[in-house]
């Protein structure tokens, strides 16, 4: 293939690489979570039910990671979680969890449970949506609803306010 | 043992003796697990192991004797990449701290082109793959002090570059490697029905005789498929199975796994004494 000519560089390939096993298996790889176009050959229906079934256990992986989110979202959240990571490379339960609720809450349609679930990771943990969280090393606010969270130093407490 | 393998280079690994039932050690229903008297080996997941700091639960089990096994679910021995080395060493790790009696993975691959599946899946039944395979478990296998039981997967389709049933990719893989057989009698189940094929006549041309321990889960029909969720319950077909195993070649140990929405403690107790009665082994509680 062109790769070596392109990549002088690089080691001498395996002879999977050279056959093409790894460029099949990224390519069916891409296709299942990442929205890459169907691989030849497979049947289509089988790798629709396969990427379906691995959105479900990546929704079922983001829901003990983010009880409250979940539970606001009730008997949709599969579906609501498949709707917005579908095409979307897994990040572990947290980031996926974590990006789901954003994408509600900018979509205004975030349950009470999951904003004040978001609010307290927010205001503990610094996250740009690309990289893995971090601790916040400043103190922050976040408000839920009636909710207020602070962080300092590293603890947070939440005011529950009056609700309206 | 050490002598005749040594004079039988050929030959499968010595597989362990008569075990009994176990389960798959979760943080979630550790308590339940450690009131279980009738449990005799455990399965921890390698890849949420601090070797240096086992769960609390799993080193209370080992202080009453029980094995542990590491299973590891990450290595991608199946990737057309070389296997990683932290992850082989982390295994490794594992099953020194646990003074594991064997460790197992399974035959599959989780990530390509930099994008992690989250989940196991099948490799082409080619000679490729099987070269593949074969030079990922000797790396493996090089870092290993205890034997390694191999596991084929449950999948939902099939590659269409597939050049061996996959009875005959597993012996294949098996002998080359001299590696045991982890049987999921649910995996065998869920391949059968999904392809339309016979799950006895799929285990009959298993390599029964290299079979270390057998993992039994539940499933569910979603899209007209059968899915091994290990969420659900074990369907009436999955001890079947079992059971037809059980006559064929009674296996060492079994162990259920169950990997989220468990059902209350009497009834997880019940469907372990079923796996158990199932695979030929006493169950006396429940």
């Amino acid at each position: 293939m062109s790769r070596l000519w392109l990549e002088p560089e690089s080691p001498p390939p395996t002879p999977a690489e050279r056959t093409g096993l790894a460029a099949r298996q990224a390519e069916l790889v891409a296709a299942l979570v990442a929205g890459g176009p169907l691989p030849g050959g497979f049947d289509p229906g089988r790798l629709a039910a396969t990427r379906r079934a691995l959105l479900r256990k990546r929704a079922g992986q983001a829901a003990q990671v983010w009880p409250l989110l979940a539970a606001s979202v009730g008997q949709a959240w599969p579906d609501s979680f498949a709707a917005h990571a579908g095409g979307r490379p897994p990040a572990g339960a947290l980031r996926d969890g974590w990006d789901v609720a954003r994408a509600l809450r900018a979509a205004g349609v975030l349950g009470a449970g999951g904003a004040e679930e978001l609010a307290g990771r927010e205001v503990g943990w610094y996250y740009d949506g690309v990289r893995p969280p971090r601790r916040r090393r400043l103190p922050a606010v976040r408000r839920a609803g009636a909710a207020l969270f602070v962080q300092v130093a590293g603890r947070t407490l939440r005011w529950a306010g009056r609700r309206a | 043992m050490a002598a005749a393998a040594a004079a039988e280079p050929s030959g499968p690994p010595a597989r362990p003796g008569q075990i009994g039932p176990g389960i798959g050690w979760r943080p979630e229903i550790s308590g339940l697990i450690a009131d279980l008297p009738e449990l005799r080996f455990c399965e921890v997941i390698a890849e949420s192991l601090a070797p240096a700091v086992p769960p609390r639960g799993v080193a209370e089990l080992r202080e009453r004797g029980l094995p542990v096994i590491p299973h590891g679910v990450r290595l991608s021995l199946g990737g057309a990449e070389p296997v990683e080395p932290q992850r082989v060493t982390h295994l490794a790790a594992c099953a020194a701290a646990l003074d594991a009696p064997l460790v197992s993975e399974h035959v599959a691959f989780v990530r390509a082109g930099g994008h992690d599946a989250g989940h196991l899946l099948p490799v082409p039944r080619t000679r490729e793959a099987l070269d593949v395979l074969s030079a990922n478990v000797r790396r493996l296998q090089a870092e290993l002090d205890v034997p390694l039981a191999l596991e084929p997967i449950a999948a939902l389709f099939d590659w269409p570059d597939d050049e061996y049933s996959e009875p005959e990719f597993l012996t294949e893989l098996m002998e080359r490697t001299d590696t045991l057989l982890l049987l999921d009698v649910a995996n065998v189940y869920a391949n059968a029905r999904n392809r339309g094929t016979d799950p006895v006549t799929v285990l009959d041309a298993l390599p029964l005789e290299r079979v270390a321990y057998v993992h039994v889960a539940g499933g569910a029909d979603h899209d007209g498929l059968y899915h091994d969720t290990h969420t659900d319950a074990v369907p009436p077909g999955v001890l079947r199975l079992l059971e037809e195993l059980r006559d064929r070649h009674p296996p060492p140990a079994v162990m259920l796994e169950r990997d989220g929405r468990y059902p209350p403690g009497a009834e997880l107790r019940a469907e372990l004494g079923a796996v158990a009665r199932s695979a030929g082994f006493e169950w006396s509680a429940s």
